[in-house]
């Protein structure tokens, strides 16, 4: 058992010449502008960006103007077309809830037997049905176009 | 619905006119000179449909106006119909939403035809959007009547005695 432990070790020791130096000597990345170029580039972009969104925004301006005119122009023509639809319209519903309510005692149109939905409003005054009533005796397909087309417009 | 028997209501027979059937591209391409061309008959008809504000009302200045538009578009098909349809094939084909401003070579043709043809000039930028004057012979129609309530709380009769604020002034949130 002795003999085992005559082994010759070797001692764990530094390199020859000693161990490198530590690098702990900060290295910073190369800059390639300073803080004030920075800024001033900044500033210099900011402000030719705001330069060419004006000219854009001015186009933009013109062009919604020119659209705007196009459709203010025609726009009492669409809208006395849609008032003599619409007034058609009524006359047809007024007429289509006489036929189908012909068979109800006390029933009068455009009321709850006989009760006005609105009572402070002169008797001859238009009131404007709302779009369930406008569509109320048309068929249902008609009223699902209606109703997706104003869901999404 | 709430339209009951008493409301009068026009008949169909004096609703319907002859309508003006063209696209939209159609119209936009005439829009500037059929509002310079009706403008009269359009100023009394917005005028009227919007003091009155009743649809029934305003039916026979309505008719003007579609007669005035379909007299303006027979005139355009007789001087200018080539040019017309150009321009209105531009503006339905060059963008999605009827667009003018890409359409500036064919508009400047049509422009030209019209002047030269019908004597109308193309009215100047944002000319309808501007706020314009009209003089109408229609009666104004007279304003709402203030409600009167007969259970309101009687005011303070006008010779009441009036004493100066105490606290310097008589906001809303200082009862005195």
């Amino acid at each position: 058992m002795a003999e085992a432990c005559q082994i010759a070790r070797k001692q764990d020791l530094p390199p020859p010449g000693g161990y490198k130096p530590i690098p702990f000597k900060r290295v910073p990345a190369k800059t390639y502008f300073s803080g004030y170029t920075l800024f001033a580039g900044y500033i210099g972009v900011t402000i030719g960006a705001i330069y060419l969104y004006n000219l854009t925004l001015k186009k933009v301006k013109k062009h919604e103007i020119e659209m705007r005119s196009a459709k203010m122009a025609i726009y009492p023509m669409l809208l006395a077309e849609r008032d003599r639809e619409y007034l058609k319209q009524l006359r047809r519903n007024r007429d289509a809830e006489a036929e189908l309510m012909r068979d109800v005692p006390g029933w009068e149109v455009g009321t709850y037997y006989g009760e006005r939905i609105y009572k402070l409003v002169p008797p001859d005054a238009l009131v404007e049905p709302i779009f369930h009533e406008y569509y109320a005796h048309s068929s249902p397909t008609e009223w699902f176009k209606r109703a997706y087309i104003k869901l999404r417009s | 619905m709430v339209v009951t028997a008493d409301v009068v209501l026009p008949e169909e027979s004096e609703l319907t006119v002859e309508e003006v059937n063209l696209s939209t591209a159609s119209l936009r391409a005439g829009s500037f000179h059929l509002g310079k061309y009706c403008e009269q008959a359009n100023n009394e008809f917005m005028l009227c449909r919007f003091e009155e504000d009743d649809p029934r009302k305003c039916i026979n200045e309505g008719k003007a106006v579609t007669a005035c538009t379909m007299d303006f578009f027979r005139k355009v098909k007789k001087a200018c119909v080539a040019e017309f349809n150009q321009y209105a094939n531009c503006i339905d084909k060059s963008s999605g939403d009827f667009s003018l401003q890409h359409c500036r070579k064919t508009q400047g043709v049509f422009d030209k035809c019209m002047l030269e043809n019908l004597n109308l000039e193309r009215p100047p930028f944002g000319y309808f959007c501007e706020p314009r004057v009209h003089d109408t012979k229609r009666p104004k129609p007279p304003p709402e009547p203030k409600a009167v309530y007969p259970d309101a709380t009687p005011g303070l009769p006008d010779d009441a005695e009036r004493k100066p604020a105490r606290f310097g002034s008589r906001f809303y949130w200082m009862t005195e």
